[in-house]
């Protein structure tokens, strides 16, 4: 399984895969992709649904039984955890080396120079 | 009141039926030609996707969600292709798609739906050419498209009158079978456009 080829995650799917740790449908995914991103991503209903097409053929998440008959509810695979893990991986080392090379100091100086 | 009217660009289509809107006429359904209901005029968010469902939990799945966040379903259904939405009050944002790739998307669908319609009346075109219903002969000796016995020796108003009377049949038997053709072609021209569309819309920078 080559799982490589979805990496890096956008910040739209990194944050849907997200949404779906515990079963939940459309609606729901849309307010907490929001939420988790402290409003910064706002996924609408349109592309969320495209969203959802492409991840469910990419096996990245699964549609699971659901009571409500006109809503259908998906839950995240264990591809689809696998995929959340190496990407963070990858943040994780981009944020390391950032702090090692890119002293604080700098970034706080820049922003008061801008100002 | 009805109205018929054909768009390939979908957000031309969107600024035509909030004007309508506006003016007071308010899309009920768009099964024959668009409908419309006079009332009052508002100023209305009116957007379009096209998608096509296998099943109809899948349709209504889909609608349930676009309600869920504040669009309410006006027309289109399960395997009409293009799905009509307005936006009501509870909702914050003014599209039904938040990035330019799945905005695009939509034309591809459409280019895609198109291209296939085109190739499904290939092997009809195959079928009338191969049982001789499409027959270039005819444009050669039209003549031969007319049963009509001792036709071409009547003269005077006797001819013309027989002439005249089987001409539309002749065409009718000699080149019928041209909408074919001609339906694939304008299925083709569809697909190009709106291709064409799903290639701008998508390098569009925001």
């Amino acid at each position: 399984m080559d799982l490589n080829k979805h990496l890096p995650l956008t910040e739209t799917t990194y944050y849907t895969l997200l949404s779906l740790l515990e079963p939940a449908h459309g609606y729901i995914m849309m307010q907490k992709v929001e939420q988790l991103s402290n409003q910064t991503v706002k996924i609408a209903a349109g592309t969320m649904y495209g969203a959802i097409e492409n991840l469910l053929k990419q096996q990245l998440i699964k549609a699971v039984k659901s009571t409500d008959k006109r809503r259908k509810t998906y839950v995240i695979t264990e591809k689809g955890i696998e995929m959340l893990r190496l990407d963070c991986e990858r943040m994780k080392h981009i944020t390391y080396i950032t702090d090692k090379l890119l002293p604080p100091t700098a970034l706080g100086n820049g922003g008061v120079e801008d100002a | 009141m009805h109205k018929f009217k054909f768009f390939i660009d979908f957000e031309k289509e969107e600024k035509w039926l909030e004007q309508m809107a506006n003016n007071g006429y308010h899309l009920q359904n768009t099964s024959l030609g668009y409908q419309f209901k006079r009332e009052r005029s508002e100023t209305a968010t009116i957007k379009i996707d096209f998608r096509k469902f296998r099943r109809k939990e899948d349709f209504i799945d889909y609608c349930t969600m676009f309600e869920d966040s504040g669009w309410k379903h006006l027309a289109g259904s399960k395997s009409s292709g293009m799905q009509y939405f307005k936006k009501t009050g509870d909702t914050d944002g003014d599209d039904i798609f938040s990035d330019n790739n799945s905005k695009a998307a939509r034309y591809k669908r459409y280019a895609n739906m198109s291209f296939e319609l085109a190739m499904s009346f290939l092997p009809l075109l195959v079928v009338f050419y191969l049982t001789d219903i499409i027959d270039f002969k005819a444009f050669i000796n039209p003549k031969e498209l007319y049963f009509t016995p001792g036709l071409w020796d009547k003269t005077g108003t006797s001819f013309w009158f027989s002439f005249l009377f089987e001409t539309p049949l002749a065409l009718m038997r000699g080149f019928a079978w041209s909408f074919i053709p001609l339906t694939i072609i304008l299925y083709l021209l569809f697909g190009y456009k709106s291709n064409k569309l799903y290639l701008q819309n998508k390098s569009d920078k925001k």
